[in-house]
């Protein structure tokens, strides 16, 4: 074998393609992937830390440090009711590292967690679900798809939770399926499907184990890969849309068409560059490779040394092991789920139910209800948007308190000792005056100010503050039998029970 | 999400102008219908086999012992998450599953038995029980009062095995909380 030939082998393996011609090279630009992860050119405004605040990207790096652990400790897991909780005592004692995996995987799902609720707080508060006047984009759907990977990462947390086989995974496991069997009508059916049978055990165990390691996060994956490559489609991030207007103030001439590509057939129509007058140049832009491409790499670094240092410090924790017969007392679910438990207290059904669902529905309809396209990018829009943001802020956190109060001072079973109706007391609960006292709220913005966007930032300021206050309430004030107890009571060591 | 995407630059999409009236639209339609039909027929299998038809479950009816090994008063059945009250010849069972989430409630006696009515019927009440979980409360016979819990506790139906002269317990059977079985 000559030289030469070896040559040629080296080089099949690391680059096989050699273009022909100019036009194959260009060809192969556009149609290669990786050199269009990021636009060749990107905004100095979309590229500064104010603007997005980098929470879409630090989430997305959680994801990959999730999936990565998540695959080493799946071959050190085994899904069994006689072994689960066994083989994560194994991680955290026998396991070289495996006390750092599961830890590192842990802090992660709860970082995740809490960035994709702040990275929707930026998006919303920048009002950046807005498709923009001069080439309406489809932001509105991305915003859509943003909800749906909220309900994604919920339900993928809430899958991992019982894999332990300890007490806490087994009681938040019951609580949160018999919360399913609160649907009027199918409920029993639906809880049934998720437990395999009609108590917890194996069928369950496997159940969560597949739809967490295999289903969800490939769903979750397809459908954030969608909501990345949409950014992309829409030109971009909703700032953007101010480096348009300029260029429009700036060359008010019809805007050129250029070449759309569609991929794969999937996407009809054009895409909007094709309207775009933007042109970034070289005044308001900067090069993808190296200035983006950096600051990537960087945020990736520190998303990963936050994440390993969190979980050097932060200990995973591990109950007994899952036992039918004894619930622990307090039995709580993990934290993001505590406001929700702490509403399905007043009523499972209006609190487990009905109020999660008007929840989702309602952040999913906010594009299409404000349609108002000013201040896309600028957080909270405007001067009076500031105002209505700290209007409902404060408002949120009076009504809030007040409605807790309720729940504590004065039950309603103990106002109305004389009902026995289960349908009344799911209907009038301190969750149910929060809802409409939300509601209310934005009908009234919306008829003082007639403004669309100052009602939704009002509500949602207001949603901010609730569902914190609750999660609060819900982690830090609540204690054996779901007692209130301040920060600075202590809980009792032997409650008084058989 | 095609329709969302297209710019609005005057230009139709022969496909957004109503339905094709063509053969090929035809046949284009009759093809995605019967892919639909496909998808469905092939999806029924997958989803019907995640639902059992035989569970592994430990019975719905057990024995739990002769009548005299239990105390006077009341004894928690840890593994059955039961509730066996007796008082002298007569005994009756409460379920220890929550009505609202289905957590174990705790007993919590009385220092001494009170005469008790609750809903027209009177009884001696040894204690209440407490649900950990989100703080649901129940009198003595199952009635609950306090919390979120929508319904009373349950009680079973209990009966001695002709065989063995043990009680047993049979969780499928609810019965009214006025229910005692005298041996």
């Amino acid at each position: 074998m000559n030289l030469f030939k070896i040559q040629d082998m080296w080089q099949k393996l690391i680059w096989p393609w050699r273009p022909e011609s100019n036009r194959e090279a260009g060809s192969g630009i556009v149609a290669n992937f990786l050199l269009h992860w990021f636009p060749n050119r990107v905004s100095l405004r979309s590229l500064a830390f104010s603007a997005s605040l980098y929470l879409g990207t630090i989430t997305f790096i959680v994801f990959l440090v999730l999936t990565v652990t998540g695959v080493v400790l799946m071959f050190l897991y085994i899904p069994s009711v006689e072994r689960a909780y066994w083989s994560i005592k194994d991680l955290d004692n026998t396991v070289s590292f495996g006390w750092l995996l599961r830890r590192l995987h842990r802090i992660s799902a709860h970082l995740m967690v809490a960035l994709v609720f702040l990275h929707m707080f930026r998006v919303f508060l920048t009002g950046s679900y807005k498709a923009g006047e001069i080439v309406r984009s489809a932001r509105p759907f991305n915003w859509v798809l943003g909800v749906t990977l909220l309900v994604l990462t919920l339900l993928l947390s809430f899958t991992g939770y019982l894999l332990p086989w300890d007490q806490l995974a087994f009681w938040a496991i019951t609580v949160g399926t018999n919360i399913a069997a609160a649907v009027p009508l199918v409920g029993e059916a639906i809880r049934q499907f998720l437990l395999g049978g009609t108590i917890i055990g194996q069928p369950t165990l496997i159940r969560f184990y597949v739809l967490h390691c295999a289903l969800l996060p490939i769903v979750l994956f397809a459908v954030a890969a969608w909501h990345m490559w949409r950014i992309r489609k829409d030109g971009g991030l909703a700032i953007v849309e101010q480096d348009r207007k300029d260029a429009l103030a700036r060359e008010p001439v019809a805007p050129k068409k250029s070449k759309t590509y569609s991929v794969l057939g999937i996407a009809s129509g054009t895409t909007v560059q094709v309207n775009d007058p933007t042109t970034l140049n070289e005044d308001n832009s900067v090069p993808s490779t190296p200035f983006l491409i950096v600051r990537i790499l960087l945020i990736t670094l520190l998303t990963v040394a936050v994440s390993i240092g969190l979980s050097l410090v932060v200990q995973a924790p591990l109950e007994a092991a899952a036992n039918p017969e004894v619930t622990p007392n307090p039995a709580k679910a993990p934290w993001y789920f505590l406001g929700l438990q702490e509403m399905v207290g007043y009523s499972a059904l209006m609190g487990g139910v009905i109020i999660p669902t008007i929840v989702i529905l309602g952040l999913m309809l906010i594009p299409f209800l404000d349609r108002e396209q000013k201040g896309i990018g600028f957080w909270f829009t405007d001067g009076p948007g500031r105002k209505w943001g700290i209007f409902g802020f404060l408002y949120g956190l009076v009504t809030t308190v007040g409605c807790l109060a309720i729940a504590l001072l004065a039950p309603m079973r103990d106002i109305f000792p004389t009902i026995e109706s289960q349908l009344f007391f799911d209907l009038v609960n301190p969750a149910t005056f929060l809802l409409l006292l939300f509601a209310g709220m934005y009908f009234v913005v919306l008829k003082k100010t007639s403004s669309t966007r100052y009602a939704a930032i009002a509500t949602f300021c207001a949603f901010i503050i609730a569902f914190v206050l609750l999660t609060y309430m819900g982690t830090a004030l609540r204690g054996p039998n779901w007692d209130f107890y301040w920060p600075w009571q202590a809980w009792p060591t032997h409650p008084t029970a058989l | 999400m095609a329709s969302t995407d297209t710019v609005d630059n005057g230009v139709q999409v022969s496909s957004d102008s109503g339905l094709d009236q063509t053969r090929r639209g035809f046949l284009g339609r009759l093809t995605a219908a019967v892919a639909a039909i496909g998808a469905l027929v092939a999806g029924w299998p997958l989803l019907r086999s995640l639902v059992p038809n035989v569970l592994y479950e430990p019975p719905k009816r057990f024995r739990i012992g002769n009548p005299e090994s239990f105390q006077e008063g009341v004894t928690f059945l840890e593994e059955h998450r039961i509730f066996l009250f007796r008082e002298s010849s007569s005994f009756h069972a409460i379920s220890g599953i929550c009505t609202h989430l289905g957590c174990t409630v705790k007993f919590s006696p009385f220092t001494l038995p009170q005469e008790e009515t609750v809903r027209q019927f009177s009884y001696r009440a040894l204690g209440e029980f407490h649900c950990p979980c989100h703080g649901s409360k129940f009198r003595g016979e199952g009635t609950n009062f306090s919390g979120p819990a929508p319904r009373p506790l349950t009680c079973f139906h209990l009966e001695l095995s002709p065989a063995t002269g043990e009680l047993v317990v049979d969780t499928a059977t609810d019965v009214p909380r006025d229910f005692r079985l005298v041996v």
